[in-house]
């Protein structure tokens, strides 16, 4: 990237640029799979007249597949040649002696790869192709539409088996779905993301969980810093002007921590030098792993089932000392505990019970943080 | 519109995207060709950091997170890991471990149970500050043979923020400071680290602006470009030796025991005495105004006749840089010229790595700047270019080394070599005019007998000056043209 004092100016909307679209003079590459249930996992392509197209088959099957491209109209006719070919087939790949066949790639053995390099016709038209792999051809095939228009909508094509009329398996990008995120699949909770926070430092890592519960954890801090129910956040401002704007946090905060630091060694009014050492995904849970003077401290935090706050599972294997455990009476949740003893705000677990103890925090009725 | 991140209804999730490419190529008979790889539907293309696992699979981060894997042969892409903030850059150790240089941390992303998803994610240094400035991007890292790595932490911008919250020691004398420049409120922003194998992190050297791009060459040497602006003249290639100070005023803060306030208000000529001169100068906006990663050809002539010279990124223009050093009198220094422009190559140059194959790859960013998105590959269809090979100083002028032999008459008309040198100025004010611009006359010209060598004479040279050079109508034996007519020697020493 350039590092310049450019403009920072707000960026309208970001797009998501794709690079389906190629110039005129350049080669269009079609990547085709074959994949179970005798079907291209494309069914139809368009190109203009003239394009340069390199096609990519790479077989995902189970078993053996060709591919085939023919004239207009005579796919029926070049698979029942191949079907005469009887013990002939193999040799020739199953590719018939024929003027109407335009090209091939030979025979491809599961999980193999070949590519094809050919000018498209300069007629329009529909070209198809076709597996004719003995068996595959009545309903193993797709269509190159040779064309400077648009193809026909896919449910209208009959150009297309008939059981692919209504999807399109690898999502063309002319029929693309609807895009949100930036990522290229769905963002289901439990997942972490890190962006700019605010009321955090700059190492923030915000998680979404299931139950509609998100949480700031301070990786600079190495500490919770607040949660909130509701959505998770608005990075339009984030992500439009080069990462500098906070995320926008989309729901209410019902919990805050306010203390100093809430882990204690030894005595509750001792606050630790803190290092972050990174985080495991605990079935897509992020466990976080840092110290405290030194000492190995994991914090796994999960979402209440009803959503009415969270779980918070600590473990220190090597304690060795009492460890306290420190609430603020503001900072908006209930505490219980599987372990330790409460004293006036404050838990105090043996090194034995701080091999795992788990802090559930509910959140009080009332108005957000 | 707002760009919002719902919790969505759990869908089941794929992982694995299957693409077509696009070769980008104005002819295929050409020496190089450029072809487009596509992303995964709804991927924003923003390419953060690119390298290749032994088996020929590219391992590609993108800026909102992600590190993918696209397999050349099937154009497959899978989901390796996800929720990284910023990656900008990426060292492979195995097919299931990567070290990630995001913007908080220095990360080893591990896969530990062959899933092929990442599921431990191990700091391995955060021991550097951040403002959550925008402009506080980290590279790297590169590793030496000693095994120590090193990382290079970005100044901040004059035109960014500073939280409330920070992390590391903050101080606050440039902040935000004017006059305008980058500044350094935490430590060691500006700065090049070393990480040693058994875990210390040292301050390496310093004076950097925006180093986005290191590289070690084979002789275990590291570079790093840094780009045009307050201090920068103009964008630059350094080699880079421990303890030195490279310039850029901002980092001096956090030099041990620094006792004299702000260091942008020093004098001019004493942080000049201070500085260390870069070996190749690319003049702005003629060779690059913001060049990205080095990379060094080693692909034994897969890729080409430059074998062992550095490949470099440009982000403004659609172009990758070709730098080749030589050593005069001690003193490291060379030439760069264009590698390929247009072809097809995008903007926005940003990352660059060889595939096995000897394909080079690039990762285009755009991020606000001028760029483009996406990954492209620049393929040697095994036909020698017409271009210069390499260009040394000689006592008398230049040596002219080129890929194929010439044509006598054009080859030794002094009219078709035109010269002009300059020089940059250091300042704090964003980049600098050419000073002292001056035509260079050639007043000999001899064609070696192999006819791929001219040996030119100027009538003037002089340290510390670019010596830009445009050729005309040079000609292979054969009638092709140069494909490239540019070509700029830093001067910093002469024999």
């Amino acid at each position: 990237m350039p590092f310049k004092p450019l403009i920072l100016f707000l960026a309208l909307m970001p797009t998501i640029q794709l690079s389906g679209q190629a110039p005129e003079d350049t080669v269009i590459t079609i990547s085709l799979k074959a994949i179970a249930g005798l079907q291209y996992d494309l069914v139809r392509f368009s190109v203009k007249p003239g394009a340069n197209v390199k096609v990519i088959l790479t077989n995902s099957d189970d078993m053996e597949h060709n591919l085939v491209f023919t004239k207009p109209g005579t796919r029926l006719e070049i698979v029942d040649a191949a079907q005469a070919l009887g013990p002939d087939g193999p040799a020739s790949n199953y590719i018939p002696a024929s003027s109407n066949i335009l090209w091939f790639i030979p025979v491809l053995p599961p999980g193999q790869s070949d590519s094809l390099l050919f000018k498209a016709p300069r007629k329009t038209g529909v070209y198809p192709y076709v597996c004719t792999f003995p068996g595959h051809g009545i309903i193993m095939y797709g269509a190159m539409h040779v064309t400077n228009g648009v193809m026909p909508q896919i449910v209208e094509d009959p150009n297309v088996p008939p059981g692919r009329r209504k999807d399109d398996l690898t999502g063309n990008s002319d029929q693309g779905k609807p895009r949100s995120s930036g990522h290229p699949y769905e963002l289901v909770p439990p997942f972490l993301y890190r962006v700019l926070l605010p009321d955090a430092g700059p190492a923030a890592i915000a998680v979404s969980l299931p139950n509609k519960l998100s949480y700031c954890w301070d990786a600079g801090a190495c500490r919770l810093r607040y949660a909130w129910s509701g959505d998770f956040l608005d990075l339009t401002d984030y992500w439009a002007i080069k990462g500098e704007l906070f995320g926008k946090i989309l729901g209410t905060v019902f919990y805050r921590d306010k203390t100093e630091y809430p882990l204690r060694i030894r005595e509750p009014a001792n606050i630790p030098a803190v290092d972050f050492k990174g985080y495991s995904l605990v079935e897509q849970y992020p466990e976080f792993h840092y110290s405290i003077d030194g000492m190995e401290v994991f914090e796994l935090i999960h979402p209440k089932e009803d959503g009415s706050g969270l779980l918070r599972t600590f473990r220190i294997p090597g304690a060795g000392q009492t460890i306290w455990f420190v609430t603020d009476p503001h900072d908006g949740a209930i505490y219980e505990s599987t372990a330790g003893q409460w004293e006036d705000g404050r838990l105090r677990i043996s090194p034995d019970e701080a091999k795992a103890f788990t802090i559930t925090m509910t959140r009080t009725e009332g108005t957000g943080l | 519109m707002r760009w919002i991140i719902y919790c969505t209804a759990i869908i089941g999730m794929a992982f694995t995207w299957s693409c077509s490419r696009t070769v980008d190529s104005q002819e295929l008979s050409e020496s190089y060709y450029v072809e487009t790889i596509e992303l995964p539907l709804g991927l924003e293309g923003e390419t953060g950091a690119i390298a290749f696992l032994p088996d020929g699979r590219l391992v590609a981060c993108f800026l909102r997170g992600e590190v993918m894997i696209y397999d050349p042969k099937t154009a497959t892409w899978t989901l390796f890991a996800s929720g990284l903030h910023e990656p900008l850059g990426l060292l492979i150790i195995s097919d299931s471990e990567m070290l990630v240089m995001q913007r908080p941390e220095l990360t080893r992303v591990v896969d530990t149970d062959g899933d092929g998803n990442a599921d431990f994610y191990e700091t391995v240094t955060d021991d550097f500050g951040m403002t959550g400035n925008y402009h506080e991007w980290n590279y790297g890292p590169v590793r030496d043979e000693q095994g120590n790595l090193f990382i290079a932490l970005n100044t901040a911008s004059e035109y960014g923020h500073v939280m409330k919250e920070v992390r590391g020691q903050l101080d606050t004398t440039l902040v935000p400071g004017k006059p305008k420049q980058k500044f350094s409120a935490v430590p060691y922003r500006g700065w090049i680290m070393k990480l040693t194998p058994d875990g210390e992190i040292i301050p390496y050297a310093h004076g950097f602006r925006s180093p986005n791009g290191l590289v070690i060459d084979q002789q275990g040497r590291l570079f790093a470009t840094d780009n045009q602006g307050d201090w920068v003249g103009t964008s630059k290639l350094y080699q880079v030796e421990e303890g030195k100070f490279y310039g850029h005023p901002a980092s001096l803060l956090w030099v041990k025991g620094w006792n004299r306030g702000d260091p942008s208000k020093l004098p001019v000529e004493e942080l000049n005495q201070m500085r260390t001169r870069a070996c190749v100068l690319f003049p702005h906006g003629i060779m690059a105004a913001s060049p990205t990663q080095p990379v060094i050809d080693d692909t034994g002539g897969k890729f080409g006749p430059f074998s062992g010279q550095f490949l470099i990124g440009e982000m403004n223009q659609e172009r990758i840089i070709r730098v080749m050093l030589e050593e005069v009198q001690g003193q490291l220094q060379g030439a760069c010229l264009p590698f390929i422009d247009g072809k097809g190559l995008r903007k926005g140059n940003n990352r660059l790595a060889f595939a096995p194959d000897g394909s080079l790859w690039v990762g285009q960013a755009e991020y606000g700047f001028v760029g483009d998105k996406g990954i492209q590959r620049i393929v040697f269809t095994g036909k020698t270019p017409m271009d210069i090979y390499s260009m040394n100083l000689t006592p008398e002028g230049f040596d002219l080394t080129f890929t194929q032999p010439l044509n006598d008459s054009s080859a030794t008309n002094a009219e078709n070599y035109r010269f002009k040198h300059y020089y940059y100025d250091y300042h704090l004010k964003y980049g600098s005019d050419q000073y002292d611009v001056q035509s260079i006359p050639v007043t000999a010209v001899t064609l070696s007998e192999d006819r791929k060598k001219v040996s030119l004479t100027l009538s003037v040279l002089k340290e510390g000056y670019v010596y830009e050079l445009n050729l005309t109508n040079i000609r292979s034996e054969s009638g092709e043209e140069l494909a490239n007519s540019l070509i700029c020697y830093t001067v910093n020493k002469k024999y």
